[in-house]
């Protein structure tokens, strides 16, 4: 049954948004990332113009990150002094990538450059998936356990320290500020969540102990996130909440589905088999962007 | 064009059409696909037993589009070069009795606005020739099914009375449709008939797209909430025994 989506102005299949919302969510439930950079390739793939797909994936990932956030909270996992200081950053960012998303939609610049940067993202992504998925596969067949060195980073020479007694550290309020505002101009502008980029930049950056770094990245997440959905339905009438309605409803199932089957598969061969996907939608984008186009005329109505 | 259509038709001309609409409202609810709708007409007093031509247009509201063409820089392909083609038809449909081209002549067919190659822009803004770019219009709108031309899609039921179908996609914007009927003898128009029909949300996604547009803030913050709940919802319903 086809679907009427108001703000987009268009008709979907909703079972194909529902299987999309619940796939993207079940690799999220089982490997812990967010899907945010699957799920707009993927939704624009499917008609959705880039603008809404982009605005509204926003929403999909707070509904995801709560859903995660409170197993962790349960656990007190959460450094909310830490996740409240890289929000604070995350929605000054956010703004930003507001801004920009609008000048890009109206110069007619939108598509082209949120596809270069999913292909530059997807292709690091990939890669570094890739690498580490192998590594781990290589150190699992060697047995040997992995360990971060405890390095004196450039970091901790810089001004405002602020003590963060979950995360026992007592450090500048900078790094975390600047983490957090890259992150959220990247949420407003692609539609993703940033996990991939929060996680790795807290355990190897700021060097938080890791029981609390899913849970502190989620929260922030879901801030940032939420902080995108107002700003972009504000600036740019750009969510469509029935379309929101049914990626949340099938990543929430999903993801809560993944979560099972991830006690029962195989993590490091999935993150490799991800990361070939990943890949492997980086690739088309690319080609897409390289290749002469079918038309080279492209049409906007409005304005 | 109003005043050119009267100054056609000579006063008191004894055949004539009647024309309606199978609706002249459409809803626009949460399962809609676009519609399919019918158009009917007579001619009333035909002039003689020779089948006359009869030509039906239907237009959307119409709405300025930007055209881009896009260049390769730096191997990459991007939008280089604009064009505005202002007052196009948002939704273009045209079918006749005939092949368009064998009722009348170009100069007759463009006067009236009949055809794909009368769909022309009320005034145009950029540095390049504009045909180009308003041929690439025409053949998006033709993908997307907004513009059509259906030859031979007027089908005659009897000497006098004929029906047409017009399809409307989902996309078709919302707004005030006119529907034209034009009647043709020897390549010159007799009669013309209008009618118009409206597109427009109702219940549930009428009230979205009011919130969204009217009430921004409060429709992005409801939009969290709802994201917010369904996360909880999903943690609650399948917690797992600790």
């Amino acid at each position: 049954m086809e679907i009427y989506l108001p703000i987009a102005e268009m008709s979907v299949h909703w079972l194909l948004i529902l299987g999309l919302g619940g796939g993207i969510g079940f690799l999220s439930g089982l490997l812990g990332v967010g899907g945010g950079f699957l799920l707009t390739p993927l939704l624009i793939f499917t008609g959705i113009p880039a603008p809404i797909a982009v605005a509204t994936t926003a929403s999909h990932i707070t509904a995801s990150s709560m859903s995660g956030a409170l197993a962790h909270w349960r656990k007190r996992a959460v450094d909310l002094k830490m996740a409240a200081v890289m929000s604070l950053g995350g929605i000054l960012g956010t703004g930003a990538g507001v801004w920009l998303f609008g000048v890009l939609r109206r110069s007619g610049q939108m598509d082209v450059a949120v596809s270069a940067s999913y292909v530059i993202l997807l292709g690091t992504i990939g890669a570094l998936m890739l690498r580490e998925s192998l590594a781990a596969l290589r150190a699992a067949r060697a047995g040997s356990p992995q360990r971060l060195p405890g390095k004196h980073l450039w970091i901790h020479g810089l001004p405002f320290k602020q003590r963060f007694p979950a995360s026992r550290l007592y450090i500048s309020v900078i790094p975390p500020l600047a983490i957090g505002f890259a992150v959220g101009a990247l949420s407003s502008v692609l539609g993703v969540g940033g996990g991939f980029i929060v996680v790795p930049a807290m355990i190897y950056f700021l060097r938080m102990p890791t029981n609390v770094v899913m849970g502190t990245s989620l929260v922030q997440i879901i801030l940032v996130t939420a902080a995108t959905t107002v700003l972009q339905s504000v600036n740019n009438h750009a969510v469509d909440v029935m379309l929101a309605l049914l990626l949340i409803a099938g990543g929430v199932i999903g993801a809560q589905l993944g979560v099972r089957a991830a006690s029962r598969l195989r993590g490091e061969q999935l993150r490799a088999l991800l990361a070939v996907v990943v890949l492997g939608v980086g690739a088309k984008l690319l080609i897409d962007l390289v290749s002469r186009p079918a038309d080279l005329y492209s049409v906007m109505s409005g304005g | 064009m109003a005043f050119a259509i009267c100054a056609a038709v000579p006063a008191g001309a004894a055949e004539n059409l009647v024309s309606g609409l199978s609706q002249d409202r459409i809803d626009i609810t949460s399962s809609y696909a676009g519609a399919d709708i019918v158009l009917f007409g007579a001619i009333e007093r035909p002039a003689s037993d020779a089948r006359p031509d009869i030509v039906v247009v239907v237009r959307g509201p119409d709405q300025d589009m930007r055209v881009r063409r896009k260049d390769r820089v730096a191997g990459i392909w991007i939008n280089r070069n604009r064009v505005v083609l202002r007052g196009m038809p948002s939704y273009y449909f045209a079918a006749g009795s005939a092949p368009l081209d064998r009722i009348a002549t170009g100069a007759t067919l463009r006067e009236y606005g009949l055809g794909l190659d009368s769909v022309v822009p009320r005034s145009t803004m950029g540095r390049h020739d504009p045909e180009p770019f308003r041929r690439a219009l025409i053949r998006h709108q033709e993908a997307a099914k907004l513009y059509v031309q259906a030859e031979g899609g007027v089908r005659f039921l009897s000497g006098t009375l004929f029906r047409v179908h017009v399809p409307l996609p989902a996309s078709a914007p919302r707004g005030k449709y006119v529907a034209e009927v034009f009647l043709l003898r020897g390549g010159q128009v007799i009669d013309v008939r209008s009618s118009t029909l409206s597109i427009d949300q109702t219940g549930l996604e009428r009230r979205i797209y009011d919130f969204a547009t009217l009430d921004p803030l409060a429709y992005g913050l409801s939009t969290v909430l709802i994201a917010l709940l369904f996360g909880w919802l999903s943690a609650v319903v399948f917690r797992r025994p600790e």
